[in-house]
């Protein structure tokens, strides 16, 4: 008997494996990620040159002093942005960056290894090319009147000749305030004037220090930013110090819940469209009178399934071989260790299992919508509330795998269309062994519930036409036994 | 009698409707068995209860001697009256997989499916896609789907519908063939003709309840004999022919029943005046003849008895 049910699902797989869209469907997804990667560096390959000059009214003429500082800089300024995408808002080590000076910056350069270098240096290269620093002479404005020179560089950040300007009212050392502004056109694109502030603010600390005649040491230690180093608890009275694989490790869950969930919506949707299909094919009829009902609908969830699991495997494939491509250019991405996450018995074990229950649950919900219903059409309209319903997983996310034992954390592990998604989210935490065991139990008489159910109403439903059933109806096929 | 299938006082209900309602009936082993029965009658749901898609009610059925027609799935063979293929299989491969359902092996089942659709002029098909066939193709792939496992019982649901007359007649040697093999073959129809020509026996189901059974004679035992005649002219003629009860009126051909104390000489004397008579033919009635009386008959009986069965 299980035969039929074997000969069904192999069926369903086959056939979804061996179509063209299917595999595209797969390449679709890195895909993606790459073409949104590559349209993000394609942006800023091809960013015009940022032509600016400097309007100097001082006396002391710092716009000058200014505008050196900032080409001296662009190494640091580099590393700083970097630093910036690649951290979080508050950490210290971004304050810390901000009191190197520009020349340890340079004689570190020295050192660094032969292909850190020209990567390096291929980026401020670049960023040379970004912003190009045209005095007032080049521009053809030398020697104006105030009035004159302001009205001239409008006219040409105006026609396009300049990106923006900068203007220093007033020498910004001892009064900041309206003293400095930036013209442009553009207010969106701030790269040029925040990295400009950089370079200002250091030389304006240096000055202000010098004038109030503190040693540099002195200041250095006052302007010491304040940081705790992350430590975990070890044996005994040792603790040991986080490093960038743990965190990578209690964000890995996220990675996992997000691919758990297009894993099973894409499956969930694919028995869907099969169930509806196939019912208005009219074949349905022929299988019913080689197998039975329930051997049908297993076959199709198992199929189906099996499906679902070949994607999820395939990019998984070509994770590890993007993490691996990755972490020869960026050394960080090896560093990370998301392979050895990733092959953790604990985690590869919990995602295949959680993927099937999961999926078991949503399957024998969109199956049995699927028998009701002769069309797509009216499937999309009872569909929307199962994908309200799963949807919530995603927004929880993030909060549960802050606190993965804490309240909300529970709650959504004892809901058991949540329960995989939940326990996935959580393994950073990780919850205790008893947990797992009770809801290894709660997930597996739900599926075993939600099987009944469906092929109470998949039984009576994939034969019906005409208006699908009144959910009174529905309900009535369900306390038939 | 050995017999393929035996129904006894067998009811289904859908909510309020009774789509069938008591019917008995047994079908021996080896004959050819027509189900006849106007649109929504029951048939369909009969069938689908013979091989156990639905579950009656109340009542027995017994297939092959089986009293749980699950057990014996695999020896029976169904072409349902809505036919579908997947379309993206291969039509070797769909026969074959259809096969596999009834527990062929893997490898007989391929190797009877392209032996089948070779023999049925499907050779140069085998490893195309089923959405490329024609309607009256697909039927054909469906019928070997239905027959690949040499089934002991077969159950075609309208099987000559959409099919053109070359077809037909491939349709119906199959259907000979089988019975000549051992086979028992039940097919529901419309086309009377054909229940007539091919049947062994028969039964008619109306609104649920059977309304007869039995061979093409004992059907049309005690029925009213009629004069059918090949004519041309004005067919409006004929409904003035003095003494006549029932026309059917084929345009070019017309079957005509007469009240029983008219003549049938002084029927052919006024026809010959009136119209040109190229036959004229006195003998039972036809089965369609049966059939539209039947039901007419039948819903007399229900509105005399104030809808109470009949």
């Amino acid at each position: 008997m299980a035969n039929k049910t074997y000969l069904i699902a192999q069926r369903e797989y086959l056939e979804n494996v061996r179509t063209k869209t299917f595999w595209l469907g797969i390449l679709a997804f890195p895909a993606i990620f790459a073409i949104a990667i590559g349209i993000g560096w394609l942006m800023n390959a091809t960013k015009k040159t940022q032509t600016y000059t400097v309007a100097d009214f001082t006396e002391s003429e710092i716009g000058g002093e200014i505008e050196d500082a900032a080409q001296a800089t662009i190494l640091l300024d580099i590393i700083q942005n970097e630093m910036e995408k690649a951290l979080p808002e508050e950490h210290p080590a971004l304050e810390q960056l901000r009191n190197v000076e520009p020349g340890m910056i340079e004689a570190f350069r020295g050192m660094l290894p032969d292909n850190f270098r020209d990567a390096l240096e291929a980026k401020v290269a670049e960023r040379k090319a970004k912003y190009r620093y045209d005095d007032l002479e080049t521009l053809g404005v030398a020697g104006l009147p105030r009035e004159d020179l302001i009205t001239a560089l409008n006219e040409q950040v105006k026609d396009g000749r300049l990106f923006g300007y900068f203007v220093f009212e007033n020498d910004p050392v001892e009064e900041l305030e309206g003293s400095l502004s930036f013209v442009s056109e553009n207010t969106n694109d701030s790269d040029l004037s925040s990295w400009y502030g950089r370079a200002g603010t250091r030389v304006i600390q240096k000055k202000r220090i010098a004038a109030a005649q503190i040693r540099p040491s002195v200041a250095k230690h006052i302007r010491e930013p304040v940081s705790f180093t992350a430590e975990k608890p070890g044996e005994g009275d040792q603790t040991e110090k986080v490093d960038s694989a743990d965190r990578a490790r209690s964000f890995a869950p996220v990675v996992f819940v997000y691919l758990l969930w297009i894993a099973i919506f894409t499956a969930a949707q694919m028995l869907l469209t099969n169930t509806v299909e196939e019912k208005s094919n009219r074949i349905i009829e022929v299988l019913l009178s080689s197998c039975s009902p329930g051997q049908l609908m297993a076959g199709k969830i198992f199929g189906i399934g099996a499906t679902g699991l070949t994607m999820v495997v395939s990019w998984a494939v070509f994770g590890v071989i993007g993490m691996s491509l990755g972490a020869e250019v960026v050394p960080q991405i090896g560093e990370l260790n998301m392979l050895g996450i990733a092959s953790d018995p604990l985690y590869l074990a919990s995602f295949i299992g959680y993927f099937f229950t999961g999926y078991l649950l949503f399957a024998a919900m969109l199956v049995a919508i699927g028998s009701v219903c002769n069309s797509l059409k009216e499937a999309q309209n009872l569909l929307q509330p199962v994908f309200l319903l799963l949807m919530i997983p995603l927004f929880a996310m993030v909060p549960v795998v802050q606190e993965p034992n804490g309240l909300m954390a529970k709650v959504f592990t004892y809901i058991p269309l949540y329960t995989p998604f939940a326990m996935m989210n959580r393994a950073s935490g990780p919850p205790p062994t008893w947990e797992y065991v009770v809801t290894t139990v709660i997930i597996l008489m739900s599926v075993w519930f939600a099987f009944r159910a469906a092929g109470k109403i998949f039984r009576v439903g994939i034969l019906m036409t005409g208006n699908p059933p009144k959910l009174k109806e529905i309900l009535g096929w369900l306390r038939q036994s | 009698m050995d017999l393929a299938l035996k129904l006894e006082g067998v009811t289904k209900r859908f909510g309020s409707f009774t789509a069938v309602d008591e019917l008995s009936l047994t079908v021996p082993k080896g004959c050819i068995y027509g189900f006849l029965g106007q649109n929504g009658a029951g048939k369909t749901t009969t069938i689908r209860m013979v091989m156990s898609i639905f579950h009656q009610d109340e009542g027995t059925i017994s297939v092959l001697g089986h009293a749980d027609a699950a057990e014996v799935k695999d020896r029976l063979g169904y072409l349902p009256e809505e036919k579908g293929l997947y379309k993206k299989m291969q039509t070797a491969e769909i026969v074959a997989y259809f096969g596999k359902l009834k527990g062929m092996d893997t490898a007989t089942a391929n190797l009877k499916a392209r032996e089948l659709l070779t023999r049925y002029g499907l050779g140069e098909w085998l490893d195309k896609k089923c959405e490329a066939m024609s309607k009256g193709m697909g039927q054909k792939v469906q019928i070997l789907g239905t027959i690949i496992h040499e089934p002991d019982l077969v159950i075609l649901d309208e099987p000559f519908s959409g099919l053109d007359p070359v077809n037909r007649d491939v349709m119906r040697d199959t259907i000979v063939q089988m019975k000549r093999d051992g086979r028992t073959v039940i097919f529901s129809t419309h086309v009377m003709e054909q229940a007539e020509q091919l049947c062994d026996r028969m039964m008619m189901i109306h609104k649920g309840q059977l309304a007869f059974e039995g061979t093409l004679p004992e059907i049309k035992a005690g029925r009213d004999h009629g004069i059918q005649i090949d004519y041309d002219g004005d067919g409006d003629l004929l409904k003035q022919l003095p003494g006549l009860n029932r026309i059917n009126d084929n345009n070019k051909a017309a079957e005509l029943f007469l009240q029983p104390d008219t003549d049938p000489q002084d029927a052919l004397r006024w026809l010959l005046d009136h119209l040109t008579i190229r036959r004229f033919d006195i003998r039972e009635p036809s089965l369609h003849e049966v059939f539209v009386r039947t039901v007419e008959e039948r819903d007399a009986a229900r509105v005399d008895g104030n809808g109470g069965a009949n």
